[in-house]
């Protein structure tokens, strides 16, 4: 058994749900896992967002809500002296709060940030993936239904854009949601496998908007968009009934070429770099 | 250890409540068990769609706990410490007023200057001369809410009322109307079933000063995201207009466009333009259902008065849209299956909120009526109501008469206000100052459209000025428009005595004379149904906004904190000491008035009384063989009226406009108000009185937008959860202040050196607010957008109009009406300038500190602000009610 959490950045909107049931649960409580967060200054999911634009013409925003990851090989481990992080054999990692005593070190190994200090208890915290709350036979057992128990992030999630279960059973939902998905893995632990596993989480955007010559007035619905990427990769499509254009989710720090091209039309070509998301141009066509 | 799990529901939405001795621990959702309802089916597009079978509260839900324990809270009762109680009423120090401090006194103090000053007064100068308000959902239960104990201790008391202004949708409620009629839904269209009715058959969106990811379908929680969800998925095409590119836009949106706020109704008109001249609209619908069309179709193409035909291009001048997208727009909405409206529930939004509020809300309702309004896949529906329901099942909403202890059947005898004298909510400074106020309209005028016409004035003749105002729940400061003039109503001797009544030491409560601390909705008994605003009250069916029918037992969680009491309690003991007690509680206590509406609704039918409390919350079905009553379908396809609270004559296939139809010339307009200037007989754009064709413009370039928020219900919950302060997009905390984020597009911030992060001062001839800045390009160039309704309020100099650090925008907002004859408010026509701050950042006048000697003042021993929220005092608060819970229940097994 493999404990994670599947996050899929498409359907978070980042309502803050997460956060606030995450901070219910630990804020001013010890658990047996873990000593209380304090009430402000740590996020152990942290909604971290990021605008998507150079242009009032298209605006979009990136939401990936970060907890801890839960990795198979953690770098906080490793960092940790005395056995003071650990990982269960549902594959949650723990950092103990006894033993973690003055361990700043732990906070400053893990690539993603999210590992908090507590300055008042002088030890490292994070999210615990509720453990404490898994464990408790009487947790909810009032339910009469231990499928509920959930992360209070998963259980307050309206959207199911947080999926808790066992990836190691492909027959879960967690599993199944993976699958269906575009696996994105957060940049700095490219390559790992983690317990925590981001869905969808956008890269960059070329995007544009083609017009007739101005004096028309007239969006050109239909013009032919095709946009090179330095290593030979092709996109390709029509401009939609608004004359937008719009290659989603490119390879990052790449050069590409754009053409456009319509009948009757010079044709128009941009040279564009995805160090971010670009709204290329308004383009007004000229007669050929 | 003693654990108990309760339920109780908020603004936020239902919540699960799990307690340990004594004290709350978590705040959940309630996840339904198995013994609960299978969810509706809706089947579209060769797909099944259910709910997820939780209720999904909104994430200010999940902060009750805090709410609870919060450091703000009014822990005793007090009083202004220079109040004196003259015999007269005269020199008690009014001026000082949200300046002086407080000192603590008994209940039986309290409660007792209460009386004798409401004795005193009504006695020198008559019934009229007490009024009172609440403020709009400072808390969630049928028995607590402001149209029941509230409504039925003034009405058996006698006073003047004030009457509320519909301040999240003027625009619809005075102008829609006189379009379409719906004046008992006060404006709003019709949503019933039309979730089906979209999954089945809508392919645009038009998404029009709508946020719904952050306005929640009202109090319906994150229940209608998903739904959107399954509409994007399907390819549906989401068109977002909104001078903000919003949260719920910037997510979703398939286009934005923002244009200039104010020129939203020309951008209506040059849609019109496009359709017209292009003849891509319902030609025959027209010709069935609408009035004096020809009349209006001329003043589009520029054959009216002003000879100025709405072209795209004329558009672009005035919202600053390209003209060559704004016919895009018009063709893919008139060409594809397109539903969509205003804000919230279809017929609300900010532009509803201008100056040119019932044109926009007129001209929207025509143009959807173009488009065949009522057939499938076509209606005003923006994707926040209209699920399934069980149409047979029937409990209460607030504003249902029938749902409300002030009236029978709840009571055995109905409360009625002796006194007919009025004043009008917006206006109450005003009157007060100024000793005179007249105005047009009931307030909410779901009574008919005559109502909007009635004709008031202050004092009333024969009646007497009022000289005690009692204030319950919530703050205006804040929420409602021009806040320095609420400021100088508080410092007028005029209010000889000043009460407020709330849980949380909010803004306004800082200006009473005398304090009354209510508890929580954790700690006390109510009772109520998950989003319902009444089923045969205004706007009805609300709860359709809800994947769930969920009507939950609020059962008490705690005893209440401090020597907090449930305003119920409050309102009894003045009744009591005023020698009516028994006759305002009918000899029931809380839990027994609860009883009453599960004895006087479906729900006895359903579940027993004990089975219901013990559960905690009822899950009505909706039967796998439902009804089904589209909204607005009887009309396009003209059968006689079935959608629910409807009127007699919609079965014969009528609107509630004069004429029966929708109306392009208001007959309605031209019998009661023809001279009337905001609304002209044919609605057209205007040029705002604060707009950017103002000369005011010259000194003051910006416009400000302040929505409803996204991080707050109203003002309850960013004063008192400090957590909301460490969301980016919500506020910046410097130097122990907690300040509100001020977007602004960047070729503006350029040009007035304001980087990200930047402390800004917006600031008008009304006052100014010291904000941080936000740099992006969600903003329209000329807007600067801050949330209204802060929930915090913080002027530098108390009691003073100061500038603020608290982020009240409302600060700067116009106390001007929309008309002369339409009483709605427009704080979305604000001009403002914007300024780097350069100035000494406010010390000492920290916000934590000021509230820390409010705090001591009251209780030598009461936890600081700052403790609080590093952590230490949420803790002592809650040891200590532990420990109290723990004694007493040693003694009980003494």
């Amino acid at each position: 058994m493999r404990l994670g959490i599947a996050i899929d950045s498409r359907t978070c909107m980042a309502c803050y749900c997460c956060l606030t049931a995450c901070k219910d649960e630990h804020c001013g409580f010890d658990s047996a896992l873990t000593k209380k967060q304090p009430m402000m200054g740590q996020q152990w999911i942290d909604i971290r967002e990021w605008e998507r634009s150079d242009s009032s013409r298209l605006v979009k925003v990136a939401s990936v809500p970060t907890p801890c990851s839960h990795c198979e090989d953690p770098a906080c481990m490793k960092a940790a002296k005395d056995g003071a992080v650990y990982k269960r054999p549902d594959g949650i990692v723990i950092i103990d709060p006894e033993k973690s005593k003055g361990q700043k070190a732990i906070v400053d190994a893990c690539p993603i940030n999210a590992v908090y200090w507590n300055e008042e208890l002088e030890i490292p915290q994070k999210c615990t993936m509720c453990a404490e709350l898994l464990d408790d036979p009487d947790y909810l057992s009032y339910l009469g239904d231990s499928k509920v128990k959930v992360p209070r992030c998963v259980e307050a999630c309206p959207n199911g854009a947080l999926v808790f279960g066992d990836l190691d059973d492909p027959d879960s939902d967690i599993s199944k949601i993976i699958a269906a998905n575009r696996e994105t893995q957060l940049e700095p632990l490219a390559g790992q496998k983690t317990n925590v596993v981001h869905l969808n989480v956008p890269t960059v955007y070329l995007a544009g908007t083609v017009y007739y010559p101005k004096s028309m007035e007239e969006v050109c619905i239909g013009a032919k968009v095709k946009a090179t990427c330095e290593d030979g990769t092709v996109c390709e499509m029509e401009t939609n009934y608004f004359g937008d254009w719009i290659f989603e989710d490119l390879p990052k720090k790449k050069n590409f070429t754009v053409e456009i091209t319509m009948d009757g039309y010079k044709p128009v070509k941009y040279e564009a770099f995805t160090d971010s998301d670009h709204y290329v141009d308004m383009t007004y066509l000229e007669e050929a | 250890m003693t654990e108990k799990i309760t339920h109780s529901i908020c603004v936020g939405g239902p919540i699960a409540i799990h307690t340990e001795d004594g004290v709350i621990r978590r705040i959940r959702p309630i996840v339904f068990d198995d013994n609960d309802p299978k969810g509706w089916v809706i089947k579209a597009r060769g797909k099944e769609y259910t709910p997820f079978r939780k209720a999904s509260p909104a994430f200010i839900a999940m902060t009750e706990k805090n709410r609870a324990y919060s450091y703000d809270r009014i822990r005793y009762p007090m009083i202004r410490e220079d109040f004196v109680e003259t015999p007269d009423g005269m020199d008690r120090k009014t001026e000082n007023r949200g300046k002086s401090g407080y000192r603590r006194a008994s209940w039986d103090e309290a409660l007792g200057l209460v009386a004798r000053e409401i004795e005193r007064i009504q006695g020198t100068y008559g019934k009229e001369s007490v009024t009172a308000i609440t403020s709009s959902h400072h808390s969630w239960g049928l028995l607590g809410y402001k149209l029941s104990a509230f409504a039925r201790f003034f009405r058996m008391l006698g006073y003047t009322q004030i009457l509320d202004n519909p301040d999240s949708w003027e625009g619809f409620h005075w102008g829609a109307p006189h379009t379409y009629g719906y004046y008992w839904r006060l404006g709003g269209p019709e949503g019933f079933d039309l979730l089906e009715d979209a999954l089945q058959n809508v392919e645009t969106m038009v998404m029009w000063s709508h946020d719904p990811d952050t306005t929640r379908g009202g109090y319906a929680g994150n229940e209608s995201t998903m739904w959107r969800h399954w509409l994007d998925d399907m390819g549906v095409q989401f068109i977002y207009i909104d001078p903000f590119n919003n949260f719920s836009a910037v997510k979703q949106a398939d286009k934005w466009f923002g244009p200039r706020p104010g020129t939203e109704t020309a951008l209506c008109e040059g849609i019109a333009y496009v359709w017209l001249s292009e003849g891509l609209y319902d030609k025959e619908y027209i010709a069935k259902h609408a009035h004096r069309f020809d009349e209006w179709e001329n003043y589009i193409l520029g054959r009216g008065v002003d000879q100025t035909p709405k072209t795209p291009a004329w558009c672009e001048s005035e919202t600053g849209i390209p003209a060559a997208d704004i016919k895009a727009l018009a063709r893919r909405w008139a060409t594809t299956k397109t539903m969509g409206g205003s804000g919230l529930r279809g017929g609300f939004g900010g532009v509803a909120r201008t100056a040119n509020g019932t044109e926009f809300s007129r001209v929207m309702v025509q143009l959807f009526a173009m488009q065949g309004m009522g057939k499938p896949g076509q209606n005003m529906w923006v994707g926040t109501t209209g699920a399934p329901i069980d149409y047979n099942f029937w409990f209460g909403g607030y504003s249902d008469p029938l749902s409300q202890i002030a009236n029978q059947p709840i009571a055995d005898v109905t409360a009625v206000n002796s006194v007919t004298q009025k004043l009008y909510r917006p206006n109450l400074p005003d009157a007060i100052l100024n000793g005179h106020y007249e105005w047009y309209g009931e307030g909410f005028c779901g009574g008919g459209l005559d109502l909007q016409f009635t004709r008031h004035i202050y004092p009333e003749p024969g009646c007497n000025p009022v000289h005690m105002f009692w204030r319950y729940g919530g703050t205006f400061m804040g929420t409602m428009l021009d806040t320095n003039k609420w400021v100088r109503m508080y410092r007028s001797p005029e209010l000889q005595f000043v009460v407020n009544q709330d849980i949380h030491f909010h803004g306004e409560a800082r200006f009473a004379d005398v304090v009354l601390p209510a508890c929580t909705n954790l700690e006390r008994y109510d009772i109520g149904e998950f989003c319902n605003s009444g089923n045969s009250g205004y706007q009805s069916h609300s709860q359709t906004g809800c994947s769930w029918q969920v009507v939950v037992f609020q059962d008490k969680a705690i005893e209440p904190l401090w020597e907090s009491r449930s305003d119920f309690w409050i309102f009894a003991q003045v009744a009591e000491r005023l020698g009516w007690g028994d006759k305002f509680t009918e000899n029931r206590d809380e839990l027994g008035w609860c009883k009453r509406f599960w004895e006087k609704s479906d729900l006895c039918e359903k579940i027993s009384w004990e089975d219901f409390t013990k559960k905690g919350y009822y899950v009505a079905g909706v039967p796998e063989e439902r009804e089904r009553h589209y909204g607005f379908r009887w009309f396009a396809e003209e059968y006689p009226c079935d959608t629910p609270n409807h009127k007699h004559f919609q079965e014969e296939g009528k609107l509630g406009t004069f004429t029966g139809k929708f109306e392009f010339v208001s007959e309605s307009l031209l019998y009661y108000a023809p001279h009337d200037e905001a609304r002209t007989p044919i609605a057209t754009y205007k040029h705002s009185w604060e707009g950017h064709h103002s000369i005011k413009a010259d000194k003051y370039p910006f416009h400000l937008i302040s929505p409803h928020p996204r991080f707050d219900y109203h003002t309850q919950h960013n004063s008192s959860t400090p957590w909301l302060w460490e969301i980016p997009e919500n506020r910046k905390y410097i130097n122990g202040n907690p300040y509100l984020i001020a977007r602004i597009h960047p070729e503006k911030a350029e040009a007035k050196g304001i980087k990200e992060g930047d402390l800004v001062r917006l600031f008008n001839e009304r006052g100014s607010v010291l904000c941080v800045a936000r740099v992006t390009y969600r903003c329209e160039k000329n807007t600067i957008h801050a949330y209204g309704s802060s929930g915090i309020y913080n002027p530098v100099k108390p009691g003073d109009t100061s500038m603020d650090i608290g982020g009240c925008v409302n600060i700067l907002t116009p106390g001007r009406l929309i008309g002369s004859m339409v009483p709605g408010m427009a704080p979305n026509s604000t001009l403002i300038d914007i300024e780097k701050y350069e100035g000494e950042i406010p010390e000492g006048q920290m916000f934590e500190h000021k509230l820390d000697a409010v705090a001591k003042s009251a209780d030598p021993e009461a936890e600081t602000c700052m403790d609080i929220i590093s952590g230490h005092g949420f803790e002592s608060i809650q040891a200590k009610a532990r420990e109290l819970y723990l004694n007493k229940q040693k003694e009980a097994t003494k």
